[in-house]
């Protein structure tokens, strides 16, 4: 369970390479031990600039990327994960863990303890689980808190000394990097005994437990969501589709079986929903949730067709009436894809302002923080496009011809969609000390998409369902 | 070089860095290691700069120092620079004893005879334990992180050294109840753990006393070197993969006593009672280290890791979640009941689609579920299936839609063609059908691919999918036929995408693949076009064209003729008709090839089709076949240019090979009017169509013709072959052999056969029509004849024991003309183009006969010697 080699390479398409290594670490004394488990298999650790090349290659991140190479896009090469074979210098280097998050790609190589030929199943191989936690908390420590290219520069020149202590030899100790930056603060703090690995330190200030419920909506029947020490209102939907933070000790079954599998019934389990847990100094996310709100927020329609030379659409929208008309803002976004800009447009809308982005073909709808009281709003018009400019518009590969979506934006304070609330009361601390308890909740849109009605939209299984 | 300055160091490092082996081979190469070990000494340098250069020889021992004498030195001088640090806190301190470990690992120069191995080993243990390794070794509020970092090196050692701590588990294990940093030293003793049960059961010997405290030694005593001296190959895997590792013997060979297995058991339960307080990637090693160091164990009960699943069920943390798979793989039934099973599946599923993890989870997780450790697998090991437990209900949510990203579709619709092929029956109550919504879906997929302009991603992930579905589903029409419809719709909508058809046909099956063909010839033949769709036509038509060839077929290529207009198009129709003559030709082509040689404007274009239309009219179907057909030697070559070339050049050309037969000449009894050479044949290979070509050096004989021979086989008995000579001078010769001929796979070969010895007596022949009864008349006339012009002489010829008859007959015997046997001979022989040789053999003694001679050519005296001379001896 280790990791041979790991990189971070910045994607910078339209450079004559697409790419720099940012960082690269090699660990020689996993690479010694897979020369010897992977006997005649083996394929070394290729320098930076070969295996950029051959990263950006296998992950058609190249700028001349749009012709059919059969040896990468061949109809039987089906790679269903993220780990991927590079072909450099003759042979392939398997198995490397890549993706490709905000322009960085991250990749590292774990150690598989046998022949390559025939390879293993990825189940079997530890590194690709670790693999996947180191670069996951590589993507953190970069971009948590992090707002500009100095910034980014700034954590990327203190990687190397962080992976001296999170992963001196290649086997990652702690994927949370920024608990290796702390440690190298608190080294002088004699510790008591028993300090969990993952606690860097002791905890100095005012105890303060800070709870925050975000609740995320969609509208295609998963909804994801964050919480803590949890109850429902006795109409309130169930929590399911439990994952809790590792520090989480011990959880109740029903807490663990309650899934949006299974058909709802009046038997599920609807809470309380106890969390007990030894917080880490971090803020952290102590679970999500899902749920299957009978109702969306937000119900309407979209109508969009095409007459002969422009587009005539009618939105319609309508809150329920059990939602919270307190919105921090809500708008509707009616995006036109693989056409020309905009170069007309009537529109009229009933509540609201209408900002229109001509060049990109997009339509913003700005209903603002109140729903009328007649709880319904209407926008109708039409819309006429010019000649397609090269690569300057939307491509969007799933909105072709009348296929159509109005996105809405929303964010509520205060409120959560399932009624799920944290009490203060029922906080139970055991330590010494009253800490403030403090608790918030809102409901923010996800993935909340409209189809045009007058077209096939794309289907989920699940929505099929009757 | 003197001292760097910092800014030299970073440039330094920078170069090196962008490029190891381009720095190394440069000249300043060989510096690097001394450099940079003494500016560790420079007190002009920060720390951090310090720091950066011990990085370095942490990543590239082996560039620094290659070999073990130079990591032994540099090990050394590491570890007294640790030494000469000043009591005060340093960051030095844990890089330095990180560098010393790496060093000696990856230089191969850890060993108990290297001085440098003997300072570090028991600097680190003591460390670890926590005591006092000696004056001015850090202040105390460094000891705790140098504790972690020693635990650490030790079990870098470990690792590559499994069985090195051995005698320091019972210390080890102390330790671990007692105060210092949890992590570190639970996943050294965990590993020391397991490496002693797995060494132990090796070496068939019991666990002794080795979990029991043993008195801790500063000299070194408590270190194994057995293991560690033999060779690499004991290195043994931490996490062993399924299921290879199932198949090994596991720790069958341990037969603890009850007291050693308590302590096991206690020593094991310790380490997972406190495994919370470890980070989760730490848990994670643990319970995978753990799970297959216990499994098989007599006496350890795999239920010690029971009260750990709940809480780690929980999370859906990926190594958290994969080490319980790889519990469940370890233990199957014995910890897992068939509904902690179906809890796990549900988990997993679960966890494959929450919206809260990252997409690369996701993919991992979906793999997961495809190569489920069930409980009582059903289907072939390392095929993927869906596990029996995930009934239709759990599939629901994982079903792929075009919303996916394209991995987690294929991921996704592999699952569902699963489900689609495990029963053809049980869907039919289910509304909507999944195979109805298999079809949906893939008609959307090509709709998003004929898009005009639309990415190459979608393209890939439209014939991906194909291939998945024809793959799995191959055996079903109701979803072949749609399938094929579709392709069709979406080849006549963008024929752009010929490159993948043609690939799709390379790697699907017949049940797609003959009626795909059938619907793009259509599809072609039916709609010629020009410009990009007709390059497109020829490259479809060049796969699904058959041999018999359609009228439409050549009337389509007729008429894109005419739009041919540059050499890579009549390229692309001349490939289109070499493959039609490569499935049998037909009655048009030879026409239709006639034409192009005369209408392409190429010369090129016309010089294939010409060769094209020979090689139809004069070869015979299989012979045309191999002769067009890709070579056996191809070489992997990634343009197709190239790799049809090398098969039309190795089928075409010539090849140069060794001799598939042996010549030899025989003795012949010489007759007609010619001397005849008869040749032995001996068969080394098949070989078809033979051609012997022979060359006489010099222009002695008129030149000879060749012979043929259809079929010669190893073992089947060959005729003498007889070749007429045609000397222009009576004289010897080299003659030089060549064969022609093509082998059992089609290949026409060139050998060069050894050359043949042609002698003086080969050219012999007799005086034809000599007059019965007037021999000795003939004779003496002819002998008369020879002088003035010509020559006479004497030569001794020596008779071996046989005397002078056996002699004659056995060399000269249809020559004689006059005979008085045993005494007396008159001989005659006719040398061709117009040389005569008479000898007259009287008189012979016991151990020879004087032989006198005439000839009419003065040129064949010197001849005539040396064969008479030679005769006893042949």
């Amino acid at each position: 369970m280790a990791q041979r080699a790991v990189w971070l390479v910045r994607h910078e398409p339209g450079t004559p390479v697409c790419g720099t290594v940012r960082f690269s670490r090699r660990f020689p004394t996993v690479e010694k031990r897979a020369k010897v488990f992977n006997g005649a298999s083996y394929v070394p650790i290729p320098e930076d600039g070969p295996f950029l090349k051959a990263l950006l290659f296998e992950l058609r991140l190249l700028d001349n990327d749009k012709v059919f190479v059969e040896s990468r896009d061949s109809c039987s090469r089906i790679n269903k994960t993220s780990v991927y074979g590079l072909s450099v210098g003759g042979e392939e280097l398997w198995p490397v863990v890549a993706f490709l998050k905000n322009g960085m790609i991250y990749a590292c190589v774990p150690l598989v303890e046998q022949t390559l030929s025939p390879r293993p199943a990825l189940i079997s191989i530890s590194g690709i689980s670790q693999g996947l936690e180191f670069l996951f908390g590589m993507q953190d420590f970069l971009y948590s808190s992090q707002k500009n290219d100095t910034e980014l520069n700034t954590k990327l020149s203190q990687l190397p000394d962080l992976l001296l202590q999170a992963c001196p030899f290649g086997t990652l100790l702690d994927a949370n990097l920024q608990n290796s930056l702390d440690n190298i603060g608190f080294a002088s703090v004699t510790q008591p005994q028993k300090q969990p690995a993952w606690k860097a330190g002791t905890y100095k200030g005012k105890p303060q437990i800070s709870i925050s419920i975000t609740e995320k909506c969609d509208l295609e029947g998963i909804m994801p969501n964050v919480t803590i020490s949890l109850n429902l209102p006795t109409n309130g939907s169930p929590l399911q589709d439990i994952l809790v933070h590792p520090c989480v000790t011990s959880l109740d079954s029903a807490i663990l079986t309650s899934s949006s599998l299974d058909t709802m019934d009046d038997s599920a389990f609807s809470g309380p929903y106890k969390f007990p847990f030894t917080p880490p100094l971090e803020s952290f996310s102590l679970c999500y949730y899902t749920s299957q709100v009978p109702v969306p927020p937000i119900l309407g329609f979209y109508q969009m067709k095409e007459e002969e030379v422009q587009l005539k659409i009618l939105v319609n929208l309508k809150l329920h009436e059990s939602v919270k008309n307190n919105f921090e803002f809500c708008e509707a976004h009616i995006p036109f894809f693989n056409r020309g800009p905009i170069t007309h447009l009537e529109c009229k809308v009933s509540f609201g302002q209408l900002e229109v982005f001509r060049e990109k073909s997009l339509l913003v709808w700005i209903i603002g923080q109140k729903f009328p009281k007649s709880m319904e709003i209407s926008l109708s018009g039409t819309v006429t496009f010019g000649v397609k400019g090269h690569n300057k518009q939307p491509f969007d590969q799933i909105c072709i011809g009348s296929t159509a979506y109005v996105k809405l934006h929303f964010r509520i304070l205060d409120y959560t969609l399932t009624g799920c609330y944290a009490d203060q009361h029922s906080v139970q601390v055991f330590a010494s000390g009253k800490p403030k308890i403090s608790t918030n909740r809102k409901l923010i849109s996800s993935d909340y998409y409209i189809w045009n009605s007058k077209a096939p939209a794309p289907v989920t299984y699940i929505s099929l369902l009757p | 070089m003197g001292p760097l300055s910092r800014e030299a160091w970073a440039q330094r490092l920078g170069a090196f860095r962008m490029s190891p082996s381009t720095f190394m081979a440069g000249a300043e190469s060989e510096d690097l290691g001394r450099d940079l070990l003494s500016d560790l000494r420079n007190e002009k340098l920060s720390e951090p700069t310090k720091v950066s250069l011990l990085a370095l020889s942490l990543e590239y021992p082996d560039k620094l120092w290659p070999d073990a004498l130079a990591a032994e030195a540099a090990a050394t001088f590491l570890l007294d620079t640790l030494l000469l640090l000043p009591p005060r806190p340093s960051a030095l301190r844990r890089p330095l004893l990180l560098a010393a470990t790496t060093t000696l690992l990856v230089g191969g120069a850890l060993s108990p005879t290297s001085g440098a191995s003997c300072r570090l080993l028991p600097l680190l243990l003591g460390l670890a334990l926590g005591r006092d390794v000696g004056r001015g070794f850090g202040p105390t509020s460094e000891q705790r992180l140098l504790q972690a970092t020693a635990c650490e090196c030790l079990r870098e050692l470990e690792s590559c050294k499994p069985g090195l701590l051995r005698g320091s588990l019972g210390l080890l294990r102390s330790l671990s109840g007692q105060a210092g940093p949890i992590q570190p030293l639970s996943m050294l003793l965990a590993l020391v753990l397991r490496n002693t049960l797995v060494v132990q059961s090796r070496s068939g010997a019991g666990l002794q006393d080795l979990l029991v405290a043993g008195v801790f030694s500063p000299g070194g005593g408590s270190w194994d070197w057995t293991l560690a001296e033999e060779a690499d190959d004991q290195l043994l895997p931490q996490t062993p993969s399924w299921p290879a590792a199932e198949k090994e013997p596991g720790l069958a060979g341990l037969e603890p006593s009850p007291e050693e297995a308590r302590e096991l058991r206690a020593a094991v339960a310790q380490l997972l009672d406190t495994s919370y307080l470890l980070t989760t990637v730490a848990q994670a090693q643990l319970l995978w280290l753990l799970g297959w160091a216990l499994r098989g164990l007599r006496g350890q009960s795999p239920v010690i890791f029971k009260p750990q699943l709940a809480r780690l069920l929980g999370t859906a943390q990926v190594t958290l979640l994969h080490s319980v798979l790889a519990l469940k793989a370890a233990f199957g039934e014995a910890l897992f009941t068939a509904q902690d099973e179906a809890l796990l599946l549900r988990r997993l599923t679960l966890a494959a689609q929450h919206p809260a993890l990252p997409s690369p989870t996701h993919l991992f997780y979906l793999h997961c579920l495809l190569s489920f450790p069930e409980n009582s697998p059903l289907g072939l090991e390392g095929e993927e299936a869906a596990p029996l437990l995930l009934g239709h209900q759990l599939c629901r949510s994982l079903m792929p839609d075009l919303l996916n990203d394209p991995m987690a579709f294929l991921a996704r619709l592999h699952l569902l063609c699963l489900l689609c092929a495990e029963d053809e029956e049980q869907e039919k109550g289910q509304v909507p059908s999944p195979r109805q919504y298999l079809l949906e879906l893939l008609a959307g997929l090509r709709q998003r691919a004929a898009l005009d302009g639309s990415p190459q991603d979608l393209a890939t992930l439209c014939f991906q999918a194909s291939y998945l579905v024809a793959s799995c589903l191959a055996m079903q029409p109701s979803v072949v036929k749609p399938l094929i419809h579709g392709l069709s719709q979406l080849y006549r909508a963008r024929p752009l995408l010929a490159p993948r058809f043609v690939d799709l046909l390379d790697r699907v099956g017949p049940e797609l693949g003959r009626p795909l063909k059938e619907v793009l010839w259509q599809e072609v033949v039916t709609r010629p076009g020009k410009g990009e769709a007709l390059c497109c036509h020829l490259q479809i038509l060049e796969k699904v064209a058959e041999g018999g060839a359609h009228r439409a077929t050549l009337n389509f290529l007729q008429a894109a003729a005419i739009h041919c207009t540059d050499w890579g198009r009549q390229q692309a129709l001349l490939r289109v008709c070499q493959a039609l003559l490569r499935t049998g030709g037909g009655d048009g082509l030879a026409d239709l090839l006639q034409g192009l040689a005369r209408q392409l404007e190429d010369p090129d274009g016309r010089d294939h089709a010409r060769l094209y239309y020979s090689l139809l009219v004069h070869l015979a179907g299989p012979k045309l076949r191999v002769a067009l057909g890709p070579s056996l030697a191809t070489p992997a070559l990634a343009s197709s240019l190239v790799a049809e070339n090398q098969g039309f050049v190795a089928t075409l050309m010539v090849q140069e090979t060794p001799p598939p037969i042996r010549l030899s000449v025989e003795p012949h009894r010489a007759k007609g009017p010619l001397p005849m050479l008869q040749l032995q044949v001996e068969v080394l290979d098949p070989a078809y169509s033979l051609e012997l070509r022979f060359c006489v050096q010099g222009q002695l004989y008129a030149p000879l013709k060749a012979i043929h021979i259809p079929c010669l086989c190893p073992g089947r008995p060959a005729h003498p072959l007889y070749l007429p000579l045609q000397p222009r001078r009576p004289a010897p010769a080299q003659l030089h052999v060549q064969a022609l001929y093509t082998t059992p796979t089609g290949l026409t070969c060139h050998a060069h056969l050894p050359p043949l010895t042609v002698n003086f007596a080969n050219l012999f022949l007799p005086f034809p029509q000599i007059p019965k009864g007037s021999e000795r008349d003939f004779f003496e006339r002819l002998w008369d004849s020879c002088l003035p012009k010509g020559v006479e002489s004497c030569v001794w010829c020596p008779l071996g024991p046989q005397g002078l008859e056996a002699l004659v007959s056995h060399h000269l015997e249809p020559f004689v003309v006059v005979a008085q046997p045993p005494t007396s001979y008159h001989i005659a022989i006719c040398l061709p183009p117009d040389s005569m040789l008479l000898l007259r053999l009287e008189a012979a003694q016991v151990d020879g006969v004087p032989v006198v001679l005439r000839t009419n050519d003065w040129d064949l005296l010197p001849l005539a010697g040396d064969y008479i001379r030679g005769l006893a001896a042949c």
